[in-house]
């Protein structure tokens, strides 16, 4: 017989040896549970990161503004664009393509705002030293992160999650200068 | 069943109807309703 019905009355309260085993196992899940938020402080490697509605028409039309105003050339098609320092930065996921470049200066601060205008896209940011940040982007919601480059060079973005025909070629930069 | 004097763990153990209705309730409000309430309750992007 796979499984036995037990007899009534089959409830024993845990004695001391099981109660020391359900603290152990109690203790341990508290460990666990607050080893997360101490990892995301000292560990440096989980990002802080906070999310806002938007209409993708409305950042299409900021990232347009932040384009026109901080552009200061461009790679093939696509503009290279310089935020100021501690400033605000768009890059626009959509048509298969991260818009625009950026150009940051290293050890500077800035609030990088990430969003798509149609389709879920797979941020990945990928440069040298082994940096590999990957982050959700959704249409309709501004992923806002802070970020200070570390490193002088050229990070490219990709697009890791599938978002149809063209997705292998949805590619991006960010330059960073010393 | 209904033994006044057995315990209210074995009670609800002996009991499929609650532990199915705690098995779907919990995880409902706890994750799905939680969750939705999350995105519903995000604020507008100010796009400073």
């Amino acid at each position: 017989m796979s499984f036995m019905i037990p007899e009534k009355d089959w409830f024993k309260a845990p004695d001391k040896g099981e109660k020391s085993w359900i603290a152990i196992g109690f203790i341990w899940c508290l460990v666990l549970f607050f080893s997360m938020p101490i990892w995301h402080i000292y560990g440096k490697q989980n990002s802080s990161s906070e999310s806002y509605r938007v209409k993708p028409e409305d950042f299409s039309a900021r990232v347009m503004k932040f384009v026109e105003t901080n552009s200061i050339g461009k790679d093939g098609n696509t503009p290279i664009v310089q935020p100021k320092p501690g400033g605000h930065a768009y890059v626009m996921g959509g048509g298969y393509i991260w818009y625009p470049i950026l150009k940051l200066k290293k050890g500077n601060e800035y609030i990088l705002h990430i969003s798509s205008t149609d389709y879920q896209h797979g941020f990945s940011l990928q440069g040298e030293a082994g940096i590999n940040m990957n982050f959700q982007i959704l249409p309709g919601y501004d992923h806002v992160l802070k970020i200070t480059p570390t490193t002088s060079g050229t990070f490219n973005i990709v697009c890791n999650e599938f978002c149809g025909a063209r997705h292998h070629v949805m590619t991006g930069k960010i330059l960073v200068e010393d | 069943m209904g033994n006044e004097n057995t315990h209210w763990l074995e009670r609800l153990m002996e009991n499929p109807w609650m532990l199915l209705i705690l098995g779907i309730v919990v995880p409902t409000i706890s994750y799905t309703v939680w969750g939705v309430y999350d995105v519903l309750s995000l604020p507008v992007a100010p796009l400073p």
